[in-house]
């Protein structure tokens, strides 16, 4: 073969200029994120159906809850796949919720873009006019967000007995709130007497946590940005009371995300999962036993950040290639370098007296059991962020050799007891440890747990959404009306903006013969916009279950024929989405208002619209490399 | 035994220009490098066929590279394009729509090559001499001394690129950053010959773009739990190594080594390790920077003994921090550190974009490195925005080097070619033997259309590109009549210097100064350097496709 060819193809997508007038009415990368967008339909909102996704190679399959799971496991391979994957995952990164919603939004938009195209608009037009219609949707997100301190206040209050509400507006800091709460109440006069007597399992959860002054009804308001997932969302807020008694910043409590860990254990049933502080670590037989011996005792610990085999290297460190080692006669083989090595580090261990010796990486199998001999614990694979803080707290300093050990490596004050005795067999684990530092820095761990294993994934994925939405919440200090009401008044503002334009539009043509097809074109791609949110909220309407699809657009077209301004505050536009869900639970848990993240919402929405943007103005995917032939649509460079 | 294979002989085209597959290939770059000029322009999706990474992008200097041809001959052209692009970083898409426009219409109009290149060479260097005049009717004089010219400059460049899906605040957000960080790398008061400083760019995933920002001085990735050495004496002492410190003996090559089996060749090289950080330590550093690993137990050492430790440094920011601090790296640990070899950091600390910790080190007096920290919604914009800015900030440094700009937004392609036609007209050159005065005019014709057809590319949604008779700039009529330009305003010329109420008057040419008051600056500029350079780039390779007769292929 003569030097490397590279041949260039160019794929249909629309091939240029000349002929692209009739294919660019019908973009296939808007069509693709459409159908991509189609596979999660059915699981956007809070009620979740379970799904099976199977590969037909290998005839694995995995049980997937939410959407981002869904397009993760069907691993999209076209150019227009990966796009989209690249901007969920970027979004999951930060946020772990709202996936389904840029998804549904970036299909539907892209729907919208492709019928802006059927009418012959400019994709320059297009682009402008949607960017406007995006600020529409984010003003109205902003004039629409409520304070947090405020549902905290308005929940703690409804719930809280009188003698105590009486007590707090005597403090001067209570009086402020009652204030807020009472400009809350003006705006809400259904909801607090509704409240009064629906919320009566908050009562006593509220009123325990007077108490606590740090922690001023956060839990109510968590409660409204459960999103159907009230078990995980309990446990984050576990994890966030056990995290602030020991912050105390009462005037903007903070949730620290990075200090949350989480621990799946399988076999135990669901009801199990709890949330300590520390971090947990599932050990063997051999190691419980040591583990019983020193368990709630103050022990010296150790860190290493590493394996602790002898064969280990630092990152970075090459082994030269051609070191040979040559004798006069042969080493004897008795002890080998590894006997060496362990009979050093057990020395350093025994020297220290240290008790427990936490590593990041793996540990040799014989150095376990010499460690369990001597009564040491070691445990490995712990979490490095866990790890950096467990030895933050207990003034140790970790290392990567084990004989880089000194005194003052050492950290003192941990302390282990046994979670749980889980008693299996084999290598299985036997036994789920918590290892504390009393609570110092604020390290929590919730153990999550179930009979099915599959379920697993889903499960911690939930806590982890609800970890970040409490998150952001408390950051952002506002929330947003959450169960289409949002949506709902975006959409209304967009309808109202198309009118305005066409009816402008209108007049002028009247005046001058020659009107403008802008205000037309404006008002055109607005409403389209709006269909789309129509869509998403249809979609999460007909996913609560009670309504079918064509019932659900009926019922949001009325809601917004009828729509006033004050409704929405007066809280009975919200009950869309919550009215078909409520229907399930209704014997048990009172309806709360639901809520949203604030910068979760404007993030997905502002992504899909970066997406349908991207692919929009894609007219070619240029394929490197020896290509294949015999495609005809194809054009080689 | 070997076998011998009979070698295939050499492939020869004759006349590739007359070759349609060859042509249908030019045709086809030129319409999918057309496709991505100006502001409107489309995308690509660019992606191996294996199933990488796929980048959308619409920028020349990502996409030449990636459209690698079998045929040498288009290959010719690409190459001689993106040595432009990578010597000057702008008007790469220009060059290559305008040379291959060239190429084409030499072809249609069916002139002799030699007559064609004669003229060309002519008619280049009549635009070039126009543009290099003080009156010429395209260019504008740009004012170093207020921003506005030069955000109006970095502006156009960031504008130009829509894959970055900037809105507007977004975008004069990230020019104003760009024209900032080009401030900070002009040293303020240096004797004797200046030398500019360097932007090294920090991207940060899924922050807002108007969380970008630019910094004096450097910021390096880190751990997050970095110790950071207690601000008791400014400045600082700090060393840079250039040789590893992870302990091993990479310094030694591929030969190999015969060692004793009872000699520890890692605990002999990690005490030469200790007794550098001994060395380093008692002469008072507080910071000790390496550009690959540090052993551990080094490491330890440092941080117990006070000193800020970074590893991983990366060869791409050797250069900066040597600039930075004024250190000399080090790149030995055989022999003890030369005193000279310290330099100074004046401000040490941690600063924390999104998921990334940064250690930021600034410079004990006047320096000229700074840090734009670029924030998009994801990856794929973000590296776009990445190149756009490389580029702003290439364009910026050029204007430095000639404080002018040509309007942009296709009006100087137009105005060059209403000035060719009418210089063509008035006084035919004597080109010699080679090239008569009818195949003169035909082929300067085929130059102004090619002028032309580069400033119809900027127009994307089938709208009309007109131009106006007194002052020859480009106006577009959208085919949907509803378009609003962005920006400028309704019914604004390409560059944004005219607005369609003036009444068109005969063709004066040139035409008088069409812009005496100073307030009616153009709202799109282009470089000039960049754009005189790639228009003799454009017309050089075209004359140079022009001549090629044979093309000899070595098949085997």
């Amino acid at each position: 073969m003569s030097a490397k060819l590279t041949n260039f193809l160019l794929s249909a997508v629309q091939i240029m200029l000349g002929s692209a007038v009739l294919n660019s009415r019908q973009h296939i990368g808007l069509q693709r994120v459409s159908a991509l967008a189609e596979t999660v339909r059915s699981s956007v909102g809070p009620n979740k159906k379970y799904k099976f996704i199977q590969d037909d190679t290998s005839g694995e399959s995995v049980l997937v809850c939410s959407c981002f799971r869904i397009i993760e496991s069907l691993e999209p391979t076209c150019a227009v796949g990966q796009l989209v994957l690249e901007t969920v995952q970027a979004h999951h990164k930060v946020y772990r919720s709202g996936s389904g919603c840029l998804l549904l939004l970036a299909g539907a938009w892209s729907r919208a873009a492709l019928d802006c195209l059927h009418r012959g608009i400019s994709v320059t037009n297009i682009i402008s006019f949607m960017s406007e219609g995006m600020d529409i949707c984010l003003d109205v997100c902003k004039e629409s967000t409520v304070l947090f301190e405020d549902l905290a206040v308005t929940g703690r209050r409804t719930a809280a007995p009188r003698g105590v509400e009486k007590t707090f507006t005597e403090a001067p800091q209570g009086s402020r709130h009652m204030q807020r709460a009472t400009k809350s109440d003006d705006m809400t006069p259904n909801m607090s007497v509704r409240r009064k007597t629906k919320l009566s399992r908050h009562f006593c959860e509220t009123t325990l946590h007077l108490d606590e002054p740090d922690v001023p009804g956060v839990s109510h308001a968590a409660e409204m940005l459960s999103h159907g997932c009230e078990g995980s969302m309990k446990l984050v807020v576990e994890a966030f009371q056990l995290q602030s008694k020991k912050n105390q910043e009462l005037r903007n409590p903070m949730f620290d995300i990075s200090k949350v860990m989480t621990c799946v254990l399988p076999g135990l049933p669901e009801g199990r999962a709890c949330v300590l502080h520390g971090c947990v670590v599932l050990l063997s037989h051999e190691q419980v036993s040591v583990a019983h011996q020193i368990k709630e005792r103050r022990l010296k610990v150790a860190f290493i950040n590493g394996d602790l085999t002898h064969t280990y290297r630092h990152l970075g460190f090459k082994k030269p290639p051609g070191v040979q080692p040559v004798s006069e006669r042969s080493v004897p083989s008795g002890s080998s370098k590894e006997d060496e090595w362990l009979e050093k580090v057990v020395e350093v261990f025994l020297s220290l007296e240290v008790n427990l010796i936490l590593t990041t990486g793996l540990a040799c199998e014989s150095l376990i059991q010499t460690c369990c001999r001597h009564r040491i614990l070691l445990v490995e694979r712990v979490n490095s962020p866990a790890l950096r803080l467990i030895a933050n707290s207990s003034g140790a300093l970790p290392v990567t050799y084990p004989t880089q050990l000194s005194e003052h490596c050492v950290g003192t004050g941990v302390q282990i007891f046994i979670w749980t005795d889980l008693s299996s067999y084999g290598r299985k684990p036997a036994a789920a440890v918590n290892i504390s530092t009393g609570g110092g820095v604020g390290l929590v761990t919730a153990v999550i747990t179930s009979c099915v294993d599959g379920k697993l994934q889903a499960l911690e994925d939930q806590f982890w959404a609800c970890a970040h939405r409490l998150h952001h919440a408390l950051k952002d200090r506002v929330l947003l009306p959450g169960a289409g009401a949002t949506e709902m008044l975006c959409i209304h503002h967009l309808q109202k903006a198309a009118e305005r334009h066409s009816q402008a539009d209108a007049d002028r043509a009247q005046e001058t013969k020659t009107g403008t097809a802008a205000g037309l074109h404006r008002g055109h791609v607005l409403q389209l916009m709006a269909d789309g949110l129509i869509d998403y909220i249809t979609t999460v309407t007909v996913n609560a279950g009670r309504f079918s699809a064509v019932e659900a657009r009926t019922v949001v077209s009325r809601q917004l024929q009828n729509f006033h301004r004050d409704q929405i505050m007066a809280g009975k536009f919200s009950q869309l989405a919550l009215e078909a869900e409520g229907d399930a639970s209704a014997d048990k848990t009172p309806a709360a208002r639901i809520y949203d993240n604030l910068s979760v919402k404007q993030e997905a929405w502002r992504k899909a619209l970066d997406l349908v943007f991207l692919v929009l103005q894609t007219d070619a995917e240029v394929i490197t490399g020896t290509g294949r032939k015999g495609e005809d649509n194809l054009m080689l460079l | 035994m070997s076998r011998l294979v009979k070698k295939s002989p050499s492939v020869c085209t004759d006349l590739p220009l007359d070759n349609a597959d060859i042509c249908n290939k030019l045709r086809l770059m030129r319409e999918l490098l057309g496709s991505c000029y100006g502001p409107t322009g489309r995308l690509k999706q660019i992606h191996n066929n294996i199933g990488g990474r796929v980048v959308t992008t619409s920028s020349s200097s990502v996409l030449l590279p990636a459209i690698a041809s079998s045929e040498p001959f288009v290959n010719l052209i690409r190459t001689s394009i993106l040595h432009h692009v990578r010597r000057f970083g702008d008007c790469g898409l220009f060059a290559a729509i305008f040379c291959l426009s060239l190429v084409e219409q030499a072809k249609q109009s069916g002139l002799r090559a030699k007559a064609v290149i004669r003229s060309n060479e002519h008619l280049a260097s009549l635009c070039t001499d126009y543009l290099k005049q003080g009156g010429c009717g395209c260019k504008v004089k740009l004012d170093l001394c207020s921003g506005r010219d030069l955000v109006a400059l970095a502006r156009s460049v960031v504008s130009s690129k829509p894959a970055c899906v900037l809105t507007e605040p977004e975008c004069v957000h990230i020019s104003r950053l760009a024209v900032r960080a080009f401030l900070l790398t002009v040293p303020c008061d240096t004797p004797g010959s200046v030398s500019l400083g360097q932007t090294v760019r920090v991207s940060v995933e899924g922050l807002p773009v108007t969380h970008s920002a630019v910094v004096p001085g450097l910021l390096v990735d880190t751990a997050e739990d970095v110790y950071l050495s207690q601000p008791c004496s400014l400045p600082h002492p700090l060393v840079l190594f250039s040789a590893s410190l992870a302990g091993d003996l990479s310094e030694l090559g591929d030969g190999l080594i015969e060692v004793h089996p009872r000699v520890d060749s890692d605990s002999q090289v990690l005490s030469q390790l200790l007794e550098l950080g001994n060395q380093v330590v008692r002469d008072g550093v507080k910071v000790f920077v390496c550009q690959k690993v540090i052993h551990p137990v080094l490491q330890l050492y440092l941080t117990s003994h006070g000193v800020t430790v970074v590893e991983r440094l990366g060869v791409t920011l050797m250069e900066p921090l040597i600039q930075l601090t004024g250190a000399q790296p080090v790149a030995t640990l055989h022999s003890a550190v030369q005193p000279t070899a310290y330099g100074q950091v004046g401000g040490l600390s941690v600063r924390r974009f999104g998921s990334k910790t940064m250690l930021h080190l600034q410079a004990c007096g006047e320096s000229a490195i700074c840090t734009i920290i670029l924030c998009h919604r994801n990856e794929t914009m973000l590296n776009e925005l990445k190149v756009t800015c490389q580029k702003a900030e290439h364009v910026l440094r050029l204007a430095l080097r000639e404080p002018s700009a040509l309007r942009g937004g296709g009006c100087t392609e137009t105005h060059l070619a209403a000035y060719v036609r009418r210089q063509s007209k008035s006084e035919v050159p004597a080109l010699g033997r080679g090239c008569s005065q009818t195949e003169y005019l035909r082929a300067a014709e085929a130059f102004c259309r090619s002028l032309e057809s580069v400033a119809r590319s900027l127009e994307h949604d089938g709208g009309t590109s007109t131009i106006d008779p007194t002052h020859a700039h480009r106006w577009t009529r959208p085919s949907d009549v509803a378009t609003e330009r962005r920006g400028v305003g309704a019914g604004c010329c390409g560059c944004g210097s005219l607005d369609g109420r003036e009444t068109w008057t005969s063709a004066e040419f040139p035409p008088a100064d069409l812009l005496r008051d100073a307030s009616v600056q153009p709202g799109v500029l282009d470089s000039f350097t960049a754009k005189l350079n790639a228009l003799q780039v454009a017309v050089e390779t075209a004359n140079l496709a022009l001549d090629v007769r044979y093309v000899i292929r070595d098949v085997n």
